[in-house]
């Protein structure tokens, strides 16, 4: 199996998102702009949804 | 074929190869691959319910509002909440140590562990129900502002999952009393158990969110 094809990068496709969440969140902080707590909640659910289909994708094609 | 040769059949199948979410081409079971496939958009379902309640409670100038009418009260986990999560918490336990059974072919242990699973699901759901009668009684209803249906929307859809989760696992009990599980053959199992872990998850958050996050009073 190649290294990529791994499951647990998986998360790292998932954690993806949720470091463009936090830094979604954290940007509006550093000046005067307005924080979007809905964009922000669903950029951090996007990263558990890609995840699980990063892990579909990744574990669930044949091995050979 | 009868669910005694059925199970006759699947007992010379037990087998030490347990029967994981992957089958033995290498691929992903079909039934585990479309929970899992479910279970993606289920967590984009619930995040646009968080997503919203969140939006609605950082723009109220305090949360719980205290007017017109006090709902602070409402977010007391006792006598009913705390212990509803504690009981569905414990069933997530409960279905694993089902599904490590089937995996080993221990179906006594499985059968007791799956019935253990919906009895603790059915009383999460009658002690929700209970929540609910005793707060329409005290005047909080869908039409009691943004709070009141931000409530009922998150703890009502979850509620909806539950149930749908007692149904499969009353399902899988059904068909695992009748011998149709072994320990090479129970994708099903797997299937109903990610479903309910992810059932038990969003409760944990659910009640963090709702219950746990501190309340904002005098500005947002």
């Amino acid at each position: 199996m190649h290294p990529l094809r791994h499951p647990r990068n998986a998360l790292i496709v998932g954690l993806l998102f949720v470091v463009i969440a936090a830094i979604y969140w954290v940007a509006p902080h550093l000046g005067d702009g307005f924080v979007d707590v809905a964009g922000t909640t669903l950029l951090g659910a996007l990263g558990i949804a890609m995840g699980l289909m990063a892990y579909v994708l990744i574990a669930g094609s044949p091995r050979e | 074929m009868t669910a005694e040769s059925h199970a006759l059949t699947t007992t010379a199948e037990h087998s030490a190869v347990a029967g994981l979410a992957h089958d033995s081409r290498g691929g992903i079971s079909n039934p585990v691959l479309g929970m899992i496939l479910f279970l993606a958009s289920e967590v984009m379902f619930f995040a646009g319910l968080f997503a919203a309640y969140f939006n609605v409670r950082s723009l109220a100038p305090e949360w719980p509002p205290t007017q017109p009418q006090d709902f602070t009260h409402v977010l007391n986990i006792f006598p009913l909440v705390g212990p509803a999560t504690v009981l569905l918490v414990l069933s997530s336990f409960t279905c694993q140590f089902a599904v490590w059974a089937i995996r080993r072919g221990d179906r006594t242990a499985f059968i007791r562990n799956i019935a253990v699973t919906v009895i603790l699901g059915a009383t999460f759901l009658v002690m929700q129900l209970t929540d609910y009668t005793l707060l329409f009684n005290e005047g909080l209803t869908l039409d009691s502002g943004t709070f009141g249906s931000t409530y009922y929307t998150l703890t009502g859809f979850h509620g909806a999952h539950v149930l749908a989760g007692v149904i499969m696992l009353s399902v899988v009990l059904y068909r695992g009393l009748a011998g149709q599980f072994s320990a090479r053959h129970h994708d099903a199992v797997e299937a109903t158990s990610l479903y309910w872990h992810f059932v038990d998850i969003v409760w944990i958050a659910l009640f963090s969110t709702l219950y746990l996050l501190p309340g904002s009073h005098g500005g947002a």
